[in-house]
């Protein structure tokens, strides 16, 4: 059911001055009556002292402030009433055993921001970007996200459905107009209606690989020949940054990666200095690195220590990379100043020991790994999940599809199906269609009437 | 005993009475003048984008419109020839006369149609059912079941500029008002809209050297599946165009139109816009084309299309001297607007009985339609349900992936209207499934069922399906060998074959057809009205895989209509829909989840929460 009243500890559990309780659904003010003394829900949006008290017993629980909501306007859009209990463990868990016992349930996870979608309050890129803000771990995920909330993705996709329909009304205006003054549409107007979109299409699609990137943070490996200061490099990047350590399924548990802010963006930093022998490592160039990685690797930092020429097996190495590889001068430290690279060279150099060049080396990070984002204090549109990439793939190929069709000299009507497909797709991100929506576009475009 | 009493002798009346008859009711047409039975008060033509397949659907029902139109055509085309047969429409200009005597003819060739002259006024109804009508002299006629189809007489009212204002239906027909009155009395809710006519010319004072001749086409080609009548003499359309001058008296006259001066509330139709409103919303448009159209053999009177107008008499005979080829051209009649009640169609079920009052039919331009095959379409579905509820059986619904006419219906009675309504392929999901070479396979077997076909006819309809069914195994199973096709091939510019090639697979490229094919392999092939058969198979062959892709989103609509929906369901109480939503479904009332969903404001979201409701409320009965 869904509409029942569902109830629970939104604040996280330990000590803390105060915790707070949701409860929302249909009948949940009278559950709230149960469980709170005096209960006064009017006005609306107010906060309000009341004792809690367990409606089986008349125990008093705590002293709480308590804010009753009206459906729709509430976070759900149903019926809600918050308390502030006291925090701890004890006090919150002891309201809200008052407050099942009165009627409620414990909400499943997501449940609240679940109704908040089905009712109509957030659309289902709003309800990920609100997980997305709670877990944005870097400045530039924040930033991403509360765009999303605030329906920026929303809009644009919003916008490429419009384009979509107004295509397909050039398609439909000529088959259901074809009598009309301006005579039939230009093929060439049709073109330049698809080469838009597509290229709209494409555009935003380019951001998914910024976009995830910018959610499951940019990989950095870390790689150099033994004693190259690998670890210590990693180590210094994490420093008091360093979140969570994991271990990565199907690897040997020497391989590590931790996430690490730099310059504002997240990073999944790896070194797999430790791995066995047995993994399939760069081993005839006696560079440790595991295959695997670099193959999926954002950025490679090379470790070289300061102060040395590359061998010719190196240079290899970085050549095969590309641009994908940044060179690190490690061990700075052991070498007279004027040895290491000046600030505006390709190359950087660190010393781990006393953390001078840092902080270059982070925001170099930042720059290469989200060339497109970093810099402007703004964030464009940003497609940061799979599920967006996926719907926008299917449109483009639906798009592109539409375009083979008309070259082939598919009829129009016929060519037309994959458009409506193209619009479907996007529908599945953000909202309804209506066929109505066609003819609007024609009308407003087309003078008709013989 | 008469079981149906239909109201108006209009296309939506006359094809109610029709279908009514055909089921084997007995049915009394009651209409204020037997002379204008059948009568095209607007443009002459019948079909068109969407409405040429709409008169073959009423067609396969057995009825009128198609073989009226065949019997009258004075010049025919098939639109939409160069975009491939998919969407082909046909349109016929039709002799007014010739059609109107048509009309008349084939409903008393049908012995159980009763016609009589009369004007309405009043429902006579026992509690909420409607049992009968009375006259405005008097006589009371009872019935089990009405269908009303007033069209725009329903306090109609005429525009000719902002002085003069004529209460009629049509130029020259009085109004009716009491049945309007009383419909309102009832608690229905009634709305205005608003139409226009261009003004006719003298062809004997037109100076064609000017114009561009336009002749028919396809001499062959017949609305009807059921008779091959012969075509009367042809005549040509011609097209002219207003232009800047044109423009220039319509702008300084604007204030002297009823549309524009004010007289006019009701709101008009986007694709069917007066003169006025075409130079107003598209100043920079060039030109405007005009068509004119025959009105018939035995008249020379012109149909200017394209100069619907409500501007003053003296302004209209400016712009037209205006007018390429005009310039000496005498007005028969002047355009006018027609304001008129209708009768916002939220408030019919999906067979088009009034929600309030049981038996009681709506059909036609009071559901705030426009176009005959409009009109015509509800015509047949009313006739149809009319007997079905009378006889005590379950009402006929049409889907939107069956016929237009189910997309009509259906956009009525869940999405209401907002100006006139009138069909276009647009406003199908499925507009690859409904096309007009397979109105009779997708309807035929239906009105068999209900008993509205002859037995002739249902063995052409056999004959059809059965033709159509051997075309598409031959072209499945036989293969055409690389000497039999390469020929055809390289004629077409397709690349030739290496090996034998099924049929079915060769016609999918887009340049090839399927007749050269099945000829050059030796299938045998049918003539005369069976060929028809052939053009449906290869587009079903030719485009198998979007028609599937259609069918399959189809099938997903039709398991959302099969969740149904009790018409009692307390929507205003269920609070997990939006507060938009529970008002829209309460006023609506939808039979399922599908036409739910087509409510506007009504979101996927509410979808899912009025499943549960609904599942809830199952269990707590159970």
């Amino acid at each position: 059911m869904l509409t029942d009243v569902i109830a629970a500890v939104a604040t996280p559990p330990g000590r803390s001055a105060i915790a707070l309780i949701r409860v929302s659904g249909r009948g949940c003010h009278a559950v709230a009556a149960k469980v709170l003394q005096p209960f006064n829900p009017q006005p609306y949006r107010r906060a309000r002292r009341a004792k809690a008290v367990d409606p089986r017993t008349g125990e008093i629980l705590d002293q709480v402030l308590y804010t009753v909501f009206a459906a729709p306007a509430s976070y759900t859009g149903e019926d809600m009433v918050e308390i502030g209990t006291h925090g701890g463990l004890l006090v919150p868990a002891g309201v809200l055993a008052a407050l099942f016992a009165a009627g409620a349930r414990q909400a499943a996870p997501g449940e609240f921001t679940r109704r908040a979608v089905l009712n109509g309050k957030l659309d289902l890129i709003q309800a990920e970007a609100v997980a997305d803000v709670i877990d944005a771990a870097t400045p530039a995920q924040r930033r991403a996200a509360l765009r999303q909330l605030d329906r920026g993705l929303s809009r644009r996709i919003e916008q490429l459905r419009e384009q979509v329909l107004e295509l397909e009304a050039l398609v439909s205006y000529d088959i259901d107009f074809p009598e009309e003054d301006s005579g039939p549409v230009p093929p060439q107007r049709v073109e330049a209606a698809a080469t838009a979109l597509l290229e709209a299409l494409r555009g935003l699609l380019a951001t998914a690989a910024d976009g995830e990137k910018l959610r499951e943070g940019a990989l950095v490996v870390i790689a150099g020949r033994p004693n190259a200061g690998k670890s210590s490099l990693f180590n210094a990047l994490l420093g008091s940054e360093r979140a969570i350590v994991t271990e990565i399924p199907g690897t040997t548990r020497d391989a590590i990666e931790a996430m690490a802010s730099c310059g504002g963006f997240p990073f999944r930093l790896v070194d797999t200095a430790g791995l066995r022998e047995s993994e399939d490592r760069v081993e005839k160039l006696g560079i440790e690195v595991s295959r695997r990685y670099l193959r999926a690797a954002d950025l490679v930092l090379f470790c070289v220590e300061a102060g040395r020429d590359l061998e010719p097996e190196e240079k290899r190495f970085v050549e095969e990379l590309g641009d994908r590889v940044l060179i690190v001068r490690t061990k700075a430290d052991l070498v007279p100043i004027d040895e290491l690279p000046p600030p505006e060279a390709a190359e950087l150099w660190v010393s781990a020991l006393s953390g001078t060049g840092l902080d270059r080396l982070r925001d170099r990070l930042a720059e290469r790994a989200f060339s497109g984002l970093a810099g402007g204090g703004d964030l464009a549109e940003l497609v940061t999940r799979e599920r967006h990439r996926l719907a926008l793939e299917r449109a483009l190929e639906e798009v592109e599809s539409f375009v083979r069709a008309r070259r082939e000299g598919i009829e129009a009507a016929v060519a037309a199906t994959h458009l409506r497909a193209a619009v479907a797709a996007l529908e599945e991100l953000i909202g309804v269609v209506s066929t109505e929506d066609i003819l609007d576009r024609v009308f407003s475009t087309f003078c008709v009437g013989k | 005993m008469v079981e149906v009493i239909v109201v108006g002798g209009g296309h939506a009346g006359c094809e109610a009475a029709s279908a009514a008859a055909r089921m084997g009711a007995r049915v009394l047409l009651i209409t204020s003048s037997l002379d204008t039975i059948g009568q095209m008060s607007c443009n002459p033509a019948i079909g068109g984008v969407a409405k040429g397949t709409v008169v073959r659907e009423i067609d396969a029902f057995g009825g009128i419109m198609a073989r009226a139109a065949d019997r009258s055509t004075i010049q025919f085309r098939m639109l939409n020839r160069s975009k491939g047969p998919a969407v082909w429409a046909p349109r016929a200009q039709c002799d007014r006369t010739i059609y109107r005597r048509a009309v008349r003819r084939l409903l008393e060739e049908n012995d159980n149609i009763m016609l009589l002259q009369g004007t309405v006024a009043a429902l006579k109804l026992r509690g909420d059912k409607a049992i009968g009508v009375t006259t405005v002299d008097g006589r009371e006629l009872a019935a089990d079941a009405v269908i009303l189809t007033a069209g725009t007489f329903l306090r109609g009212k005429i525009h000719i500029g902002t002085e003069t204002r004529i209460p009629g239906g049509r130029a020259g027909d009085p109004a009716a008002v009491d049945i309007a009155e009383q419909l309102e009395a009832l608690g229905l809710e009634v709305d205005r809209f608003k139409t226009g006519t261009p003004p006719r010319v003298d062809g004997r004072t037109v100076d064609f050297s000017k114009l561009e001749r336009q002749d028919g086409e396809m001499p062959e080609y017949r609305f009807s599946h059921f008779e091959r009548v012969p075509r009367p003499e042809q005549r040509p359309c011609w097209i002219t165009w207003a232009g800047e001058e044109v423009k220039e008296i319509i702008r300084q006259n604007l204030k002297a139109s009823a549309l524009y001066g004010g007289a006019i509330s009701g709101r008009g139709p986007r694709y069917c816009p007066s003169v006025e409103d075409k130079v107003v919303k598209f100043p920079d448009a060039e030109r405007h084309q005009i068509f004119l159209e025959p009105e018939g053999l035995d008249t020379c009177e012109l149909y200017v299309n394209g100069l619907s107008t409500s501007l003053p008499v003296e302004v209209q005979l400016r712009f037209l001297a205006a007018v390429p080829g005009l310039e000496r051209a005498r007005m028969t009649r002047p355009g006018y607007a027609i304001e008129y009640d209708y009768y916002p169609p939220h408030q019919l079920t999906p067979w088009l009985e009034v929600k309030a009052i049981e038996r009681l039919f709506f059909a036609g331009q009071i559901n705030g339609t426009t176009g005959y095959e409009e009109a015509a379409a509800q015509g047949v579905l009313a006739g149809i349900n009319a007997v079905r509820r009378a006889r005590g059986e379950e009402p006929v619904m049409l889907g939107r992936d069956t016929a237009y006419i189910g997309v009509l219906v259906d956009d009525l009675v869940t999405r209401g209207v907002d100006e006139p309504y009138r069909l276009f392929t647009s406003r199908a999901e499925f507009r690859l499934l409904l096309r007009q070479d397979n109105a009779l396979k997708r309807l035929g077997p239906l009105a068999r069922e209900l008993g509205m076909l002859r037995s002739h006819e249902v063995e052409i309809l056999q004959r059809r399906l059965e033709e159509e069914e051997r075309l598409l195994e031959s072209s499945r199973t036989t293969r055409v060998s690389p000497d039999q096709a390469n020929g055809w091939l390289e004629l077409w510019g397709e690349r030739p074959l290496q090996e034998p090639t099924r049929i079915a697979e060769l016609v999918r490229r887009p340049r090839v057809r399927l007749r050269e094919l099945l000829r050059a392999s030796g299938v045998e092939l049918a003539l005369g009205d069976l060929e028809e058969a052939l053009m449906s198979v290869e587009i079903e062959l030719k485009y198998e895989g979007y028609l599937e892709r259609e069918r399959q989103a189809a099938r997903k609509l039709s398991e959302m209509a099969n969740f149904r929906l009790p018409v009692d369901l307390p929507y205003l109480e269920f609070k997990s829909l939006s507060t938009e939503a529970r008002q829209k479904l309460d006023r609506i009332r939808p039979q399922s989840l599908a036409q739910a969903g087509r409510i506007p404001g009504v979101s996927p979201s509410d979808l899912q929460n009025l499943v549960l409701e609904v599942l809830k409320r199952r269990r707590q009965v159970a």
